[in-house]
């Protein structure tokens, strides 16, 4: 996998049309992560690893769409990890 | 592109990948949820990539549905020490840091 931005390739702006890639550029950013289980967590993303492993800061946690903890940082494993959207 | 290591990779206190977190809250009070509805608080002593855990002084809730009644109840449980398997981990908080 080439990181070096080559002429023709997409510029850092723009949305990645590779998976891995994307999750880089937005970190930083609010988002909402899907588990498996149903519940969301909603959080300014810090990290992502290879195995989809998080890292959140300032994280709320939504059951049913209603709020039902805050955490101020939370470590997610990744195997449990059904999406993550950028708010 | 060489890869260059910047100051702030090498400072300790900072998260660069999701498992520092939990690197950071060695021997500290942290909040595990696990599958099964499930959780538990205890001083994390070691943790691998695999996410197990070993904890103290630990405190186990389960949350479980009482067949009859449809009433949400809770168990308790005391551990001295407990080695935890990472495929049950579902998340990991640390302790608020300031």
């Amino acid at each position: 996998m080439s990181s070096a931005a080559s002429p023709g390739s997409p510029s850092p702006e723009a949305p990645s049309n590779n998976p891995s890639a994307f999750l880089s550029q937005i970190t930083g950013a609010k988002v909402s992560v899907k588990l498996n289980s149903g519940v969301e967590y909603r959080g300014d993303l810090q990290c992502v690893d290879g195995y989809m492993n998080i890292a959140l800061e300032q994280t709320e946690e939504y059951v049913e769409g209603e709020l039902k903890n805050k955490y101020g940082d939370v470590f997610v494993r990744g195997n449990n990890v059904l999406y993550i959207g950028v708010e | 592109m060489a890869d260059v290591t910047t100051a702030d990779q090498l400072d300790d206190s900072v998260v660069s990948e999701p498992l520092d977190l939990v690197r950071l809250s060695l021997s500290e009070r942290v909040f595990v949820k696990l599958k099964g509805d499930r959780e538990i608080r205890g001083t994390l002593h070691g943790y691998d990539s695999h996410c197990n855990l070993v904890l103290s002084e630990v405190e186990e809730t389960v949350y479980v549905m009482d067949d009859d009644s449809d009433v949400l109840k809770t168990i308790k449980k005391q551990s001295e020490m407990l080695f935890v398997r990472g495929d049950a981990v579902v998340l990991i908080s640390p302790p608020q840091r300031t």
